[in-house]
């Protein structure tokens, strides 16, 4: 059998995919099972490490883990829409929300890969500046957050945590909602 | 203007270049996957338009341009001259670029993330190209607030890159090293450091020309320094392990060591067609033999220059016209007939 991706080289790598529950059966050649990069090996440097499938996918999936993956599903980033199967597809966010939306999902996982959990070094000088678009005729408002787009976060968050099973982190983002939510009526 | 891979060779061993690379993004706008074409080029018009004093900044002169705006040929030439990935290469959306003339400085738009700086010097240099990445940094910083995180450091699209956004690499010669037994337990050894090596025009034995690239996994949870000082310290270990074999090479077999280094010279200067395979194995020879000192060229050469001038795209560019297989290996041969100084009388 020839290899899928080139169909050049004898294939002589079968290996199988599992994503959200669906099996997909693939037959490469060493060369393009390499490019493809599922053991995690080189791909690294161009920033393309498999981290959504490290999530899912390759390492399988049990039962349990399958119903946490339909709750996952639902997970949805409101800012750009990225959803967690997106997510585990191409191993990349969408905006700087998807880190908060993702948040409890990533932490273990991203301290497995990255071999520590938080930001230690440089951080941004400027970040109180006006930016440079200031000068282009569009000016750039420094958007604030809506309180709905707040709320909406937050509860893109919340499916996380339960699906998570953190629960004491999901009670606290509901109370946030609702505190939120309280506070929008009384404005309206 | 020499670019900076073109510059005769200093002694550096056989550390050829080295790496910084930084991944920003503009804070309040989506990453580059998910703005639609107008969007992304709005974003790169205003990233250049807040970046078009950049020469006043450092002196240098920059060009800018737009991917897309470019021949496939000479993005593929981008590509092997390590300007762009191959990513960002097939990308179809709108991607801007900032080069410096020297190429060694440039700035990709809305690539991968808003902002990739690049910078790139001969030798082992990456605190002071991390000190004038930093620098840049900054430059671009006060125009441009980044999108940053107190947990996960600079966002960037792929967690991977998160908290510094820092890749610190090293492109060593190890044509001894590299055929050593040892050699694949070693570089497996080297990840439990936090550094991952690879061939940098394959894996395992098909990386002709024997070029390895060092870099580091981690980009959360270390300090810019302490990867600097990381990648510095493993690859200043490869070279002093490299030095070691070659010098037992040399004492228990110089005759072989010159006898390839020449036949080598002699294949590159006179042979009349070349695969890409072939004049890579050479060139790491003539690569090896000219460190050693066991020959030598009228004038300074840099073989890193030619490895770059052999690939494809770049004698595709040098041709006027598109050129099939054969036609290439005969360029290639031709190229290297022209470039390759001649050698000086032997001195022993
Ligand atoms: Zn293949
Ligand atoms: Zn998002």
């Amino acid at each position: 059998m020839l290899c899928e991706k080139c169909r050049i080289r004898e294939a002589n790598i079968k290996y199988t995919e599992i994503i959200n529950g669906v099996k997909k059966e693939h037959n490469l050649c060493s060369q393009c099972a390499r490019e493809m990069d599922f053991t995690g090996y080189s791909a690294i440097f161009d920033g393309e490490f498999p981290l959504g499938k490290l999530l899912s996918g390759l390492l399988g999936v049990g039962e349990e883990e399958e119903q946490q993956e339909d709750k996952l599903a639902q997970v949805v980033c409101p800012t750009c829409g990225t959803s967690y199967e997106e997510f585990v597809k191409n191993s990349r966010f969408g905006c700087s929300d998807c880190y908060s939306v993702f948040d409890l999902l990533m932490s273990d996982n991203i301290k497995k890969l990255q071999g520590g959990d938080a930001h230690v070094g440089k951080r941004p000088k400027y970040q109180k500046m006006q930016p440079a678009s200031a000068v282009l005729e569009k000016d750039e408002e420094p958007s604030r957050r809506t309180a709905k787009e707040q709320i909406e976060l937050l509860k893109a968050k919340l499916s996380t945590a339960i699906a998570e099973e953190e629960y004491e982190q999901a009670a606290k983002y509901r109370d946030e909602i609702r505190e939120l939510e309280k506070e929008e009526n009384q404005d309206a | 203007m020499l670019r900076w891979f073109e510059k005769a060779e200093t002694s550096s061993g056989n550390i050829v270049y080295s790496r910084i690379r930084l991944a920003r993004n503009w804070d309040g706008h989506m990453f580059p996957q998910k703005l639609s074409d107008e969007e992304g080029l709005d974003l790169v018009k205003r990233l250049e338009f807040g970046l078009k004093d950049l020469t006043q900044d450092d002196g240098r002169t920059y060009e800018y341009a737009l991917l897309n705006d470019l021949k496939d040929l000479d993005r593929q030439a981008l590509r092997e001259r390590r300007i762009l990935n191959s990513g960002t290469v097939a990308k179809k959306s709108p991607v801007g670029i900032i080069l410096s003339e020297d190429e060694a400085t440039s700035i990709v738009l809305n690539g991968d993330d808003h902002i990739r700086l690049q910078i790139l010097a001969p030798g082992l240099h990456l605190e002071e190209l991390w000190q004038r990445a930093d620098r840049l940094d900054d430059y671009i910083n006060a125009r441009f607030p980044y999108a940053f995180d107190e947990k996960y450091g600079y966002l960037t699209s792929y967690p991977t890159n998160t908290g510094t956004g820092l890749r610190a690499c090293a492109i060593l010669h190890l044509p001894t090293l590299s055929m050593g037994k040892k050699f694949s337990n070693m570089l497996a050894e080297l990840s439990r450091f936090g550094v991952t090596i690879r061939g940098v025009y394959g894996e395992g034995s098909e990386n002709y020309g024997a070029l390895y690239e060092v870099a580091n996994q981690k980009t959360l949870g270390q300090s810019e320094k302490e990867i600097v000082e990381l990648v510095t310290k493993i690859a200043r270990q490869l070279d002093a392990q490299e030095r070691k074999v070659r010098r037992m090479a040399l004492e228990n077999h110089r005759l072989e060591r010159e006898d390839e280094a020449y036949k080598s010279y002699g294949i590159l200067k006179y042979a009349r067609r070349l695969t890409r395979k072939d004049a890579m194995i050479f060139l790491s020879q003539l690569m090896a033999g000219m460190a050693d000192r066991l020959i030598r060229t009228e004038e300074p050469c840099s073989v890193y220059r030619l490895m770059l001038g052999i690939q494809t795209a770049n004698l595709q560019k040098l041709s006027s016209k598109p050129l099939n297989q054969e036609e290439l290996d005969v360029a290639r041969a031709a190229y290297l007939r022209r470039e390759l100084p001649l050698l000086r009388e032997q001195i022993s």
